[in-house]
């Protein structure tokens, strides 16, 4: 212990905020006010260690006497260890020394050399950052600070409440208010936006909503070095976590449902939490027409997508028992599906899950002999004659009636129980299609197929088909064929009559001129006619 | 048939070796969205990019131990495969994950540490409805005919096509045939080229081809080819390579290729590659991918192209595979 001297030394760093102390002949050469937090530090170390830069600069022995005498009571005053080899005599010589030139008797450690401070969100290293703003720094980490302790005081409160245990500083059972959560959740925005602000960090919105503190995420586990490993975009991999782990546990809530929709809104396409999706909706009983109208917007967003049929099957699976009970309200649910469908279709005139959706609807619902749905047809092939899925629809309609079709027939099958009069009016709606364009196949398919069923000879249509082939064979240029579906159904009709030699003028001349591209197609046909 | 190739202008050619770089890049694209999108078809998209390899030549592209690894580690207890660690079993990853295995000759690997064959089997028949024939592809139970076909398909090269009621199946396919010739997703359903392949496949791999009407679906085949020579898969829509798979291997299985042009057919598979970087777009000009990278390839192997190797028509395998493992 150092004798008490008559004035105390100066305690360290207590002049930081005025000019600093400079000691006699210092080198330093330092500005008034450190422009840095690093600079101020430097300025503190050198303070404490009054002779040192110039020590270093010159070595001891090129020092003045006075301050080689300073630099070495200094360093004594500092070293205990070293203090204890002095003889008491030169302790108390050293200790007057030390007094008169007020010598700091602790130097603060470490160099400047490379930084401590730490770097920013930027990169930047902090101790760069002038006082003032290290202060508004140093200040938000203390609010984060304060917001960390706080939150963990909610979360305890809710651990208390959840496991039944009482508040320890008033004995009364613990009961979470709305308003905490709420309090909570603004805490924990105001805390990313601090530690972004900070550090750089981003939070997942999973993690900082109260509402999901109980869940444990479970992150992708992939086997290592993974074949076809990927990095996902962040909050879709947070999404998927909390997916993954109340689908583990089989938790049916509304919070799942929201988690439902978030995850579909940034991948439609991901099959399983459709599923999952119509889980939570069944297990929570919630009103099938509310999910149906979530449905059709995020169907009209998302027109490729083909679970969004499969859901709204399951859907229509599900709310038709109740349904079958009520004709009324069968009929206003068909008319509002086939509204939706219409609406759905003016998008995308051919999607194919909208139609097989809408075949498995017609049959699920029985309205095969809906007026309104053939109209609704009628109007899709008035719209485009060229649309396949909708005469495929047609066709579906009118021959799988079970009102006047035989059940069980598949559709290349002739029907005898199709009335004449059907068959008749199909015939003539075929007929009448193909004159607004009869370079379609559709309609040339559809009129073939009807004959096959209402078992009526190809030569029924034989005059209207010929009727867009002209000159057929002609070699003075006025051969005219308006339709290649026309010549290969002539040459049908002509092979079903018995005239082979017309026949195979027709074909001969789809795979030399009308219709070159299948002339493969073509060629084979003239041989079967030759064998037959 | 390289005089078919002479045909071609110069410039128009397979651009191999590019090909195979783009499938052996595909497994290091973290850094595309679309990649992670669809992660529920990665089992499916490792299939894709493998048979292409194979019917370019390089099976070895892909690492064969990682690859077994990978496919194994989506396998679940009942049998059934994911489309990705941690997914859920499905028919269509199941029959992706017996594909792999049978290409690199990997069932020891799944009898050794994976649930083995006979647990495939039994995942993939119990998706069979007794009723009605059908099979769903997971619990679930959506139905279609892809999964009837992925059933026969996986089945078959296990071994263990008789877990299943073949003639139920048949039943329900032959319930699907059309007014047109073609078939479609269910009954009454819209024909379409891709759900065509299934039936057709199907009652091949049971050994009921005879009931296609094969002069009409012919036919109606034929018709998918466009002016532009690629093919469509429904009437007045437009072209795109997958359909020189779906529509030209059932052309095969019922012996018609050769009611299609098959130059015009070539020249538009080959307008629709990336010459630069490698892969297959849907058509000329447009973003490639893996799928139809694949299905590309297979068309140009139908066609006989030189420098392909011969692909199965029924199993869409090399033929190597399917000779190895059927005794074809």
């Amino acid at each position: 212990m150092p004798p008490k001297s008559k004035a105390a030394p100066k305690p360290k760093g207590a002049d930081s905020s005025k000019q600093p102390t400079l000691t006699p002949s210092t080198s330093n050469t330092t500005p008034a006010v450190p422009a840095t937090v690093a600079a101020r530090s430097q300025l503190r170390y050198d303070d404490s260690r009054p002779h040192d830069a110039a020590r270093l600069k010159a070595g001891l022995t090129g020092l003045p006497r006075d301050e080689q005498a300073a630099w070495i009571s200094a360093r004594f005053a500092r070293t205990p260890a070293a203090r204890t080899r002095l003889p008491p005599k030169a302790q108390r010589e050293l200790w007057r020394q030390v007094n008169e030139a007020s010598l700091p008797v602790r130097a603060l450690r470490g160099g400047t050399k490379g930084s401590s401070w730490g770097r920013d969100r930027n990169g930047l290293d902090v101790g760069g950052y002038s006082v003032e703003r290290f202060d508004e720094r140093e200040a938000r980490r203390a609010r984060l600070t304060c917001l960390e302790v706080a939150s963990r005081g909610f979360r305890e409160r809710r651990e208390r409440e959840r496991k039944g245990l009482r508040d320890p500083a008033t004995g009364e059972a613990v009961f979470v208010s709305e308003g905490e959560v709420d309090a909570e959740r603004v805490r924990r925005g105001e805390m990313a936006d601090l530690r972004r602000e900070l550090y750089g960090t981003v939070q997942g919105s999973f993690a900082l909503d109260p509402e999901w503190d109980d869940v444990i995420p479970i992150p992708q586990d992939e086997p290592e070095a993974a074949l076809a490993a990927i990095a996902y975009p962040a909050d879709y991999d947070e999404a998927i976590s909390y997916l993954r782990a109340v689908m583990l546990k089989k938790e049916y809530s509304q919070r799942c449902l929201r988690l439902t929709e978030t995850i579909i809104e940034m991948n439609p396409a991901h099959y399983t939490v459709w599923l999952y999706r119509a889980s939570n909706v069944f297990a929570l009983k919630l009103p099938i027409a509310d999910e149906l109208e979530w449905l059709n917007q995020v169907a009209f967003a998302n027109l490729k997508n083909y679970q969004i049929w499969h859901h709204r099957h399951l859907l229509v699976d599900n709310l038709y028992p109740a349904l079958a009970e009520k004709p009324d309200e069968l009929a206003r649910f068909a008319a509002a599906e086939r509204d939706f469908l219409t609406q759905i279709l003016v998008q995308d005139t051919k999607n194919y899950h909208v139609w097989s959706y809408r075949s498995y609807l017609v049959g699920k619902l029985g309205v095969w002999g809906s007026p309104e749905e053939l109209k609704s047809i009628e109007g899709l092939i008035d719209d485009d004659v060229r649309n396949n899925s909708a005469w495929s629809h047609r066709f579906f309609l009118v021959f799988s009636d079970p009102a006047h079709t035989t059940p069980g027939l598949v559709a290349t099958e002739p029907d005898p129980a199709v009335p004449q009069d059907i068959t008749s009016r199909e015939v003539e709606y075929a007929k009448e299609k193909i004159s607004l364009a009869p370079q379609n196949q559709s309609p040339w398919n559809y009129l073939k197929g009807v004959l096959v069923k209402g078992r009526q000879k190809l030569s029924s249509v034989e005059e209207f088909t010929g009727g867009f082939v002209k000159g057929l064979g002609n070699k003075d240029g006025s051969e005219d064929v308006q339709s290649t579906h026309a010549l290969d159904l002539l040459a049908e009709i002509y092979a079903e009559k018995g005239d082979k030699e017309k026949a195979d003028l027709c074909l001969r001349r789809l795979g030399e001129k009308w219709d070159r591209i299948r002339v493969g197609y073509w060629e084979w046909r003239r041989k079967c006619l030759e064998e037959a | 048939m390289s005089e078919k190739s002479k045909t071609l202008p110069k410039e128009l050619q397979l651009v191999a070796s590019a090909h195979v770089k783009y499938i052996q890049s595909l497994d290091t694209r973290k850094d595309e969205y679309e990649y992670w999108l669809t992660e529920h078809l990665r089992l499916n998209g490792l299939y894709w990019g493998l048979t292409a390899l194979h019917l370019l030549g390089h099976p070895e592209a892909l690492p064969r131990t990682e690859t077994i690894d990978f496919v194994l580690s989506c396998q679940h207890e009942n049998g059934g495969f994911g489309a990705a660690p941690g997914h859920d079993a499905h028919m269509l990853s199941t029959v992706s994950a017996v594909q792999i295995l049978a290409m690199i000759d990997a069932f020891d690997d799944l009898e050794a540490r994976g649930k083995g064959k006979a647990q495939v089997g039994k995942y993939i028949a119990n998706l069979q409805n007794r009723q009605t024939g059908t099979f769903a592809g997971d619990e679930w139970g959506e139905e279609d005919t892809r999964f009837l076909y992925g059933a026969f398909n996986a089945l078959s090269l296990l071994g263990l096509l008789d877990l299943v009621d073949v003639d139920k199946a048949v039943d329900h396919v032959v319930a699907c045939a059309n007014f047109d010739g073609g078939y479609g997703v269910s009954p009454g359903a819209e024909s379409h080229a891709g759900q065509i392949f299934t039936c057709v496949a199907a009652l091949t791999i049971a050994g009921r081809k005879n009931l296609v009407d094969a002069d009409r679906l012919g036919k109606w085949l034929s018709e998918r080819q466009i002016a532009g020579g690629g093919l469509n898969g429904r009437p007045e829509k437009k072209e795109d390579v997958c359909y020189s798979w779906w529509v030209l291997s059932s052309l095969e299985m019922i012996g018609k290729t050769h009611w299609i042009d098959r130059d015009q057919l070539i020249a538009f598979i080959l307008r629709c590659q990336d010459p630069e970087n490698g892969g297959i777009s849907d058509r000329p000009g447009d973003m490639v991918d893996v799928w139809h990278t694949l299905f590309g390839l297979t068309g140009l192997s139908l066609l006989e192209y030189p420098g392909l190797e011969p692909v199965d028509e029924v199993y869409c395998l090399p033929k190597s595979t399917t000779e190895r493992i059927l005794g074809k």
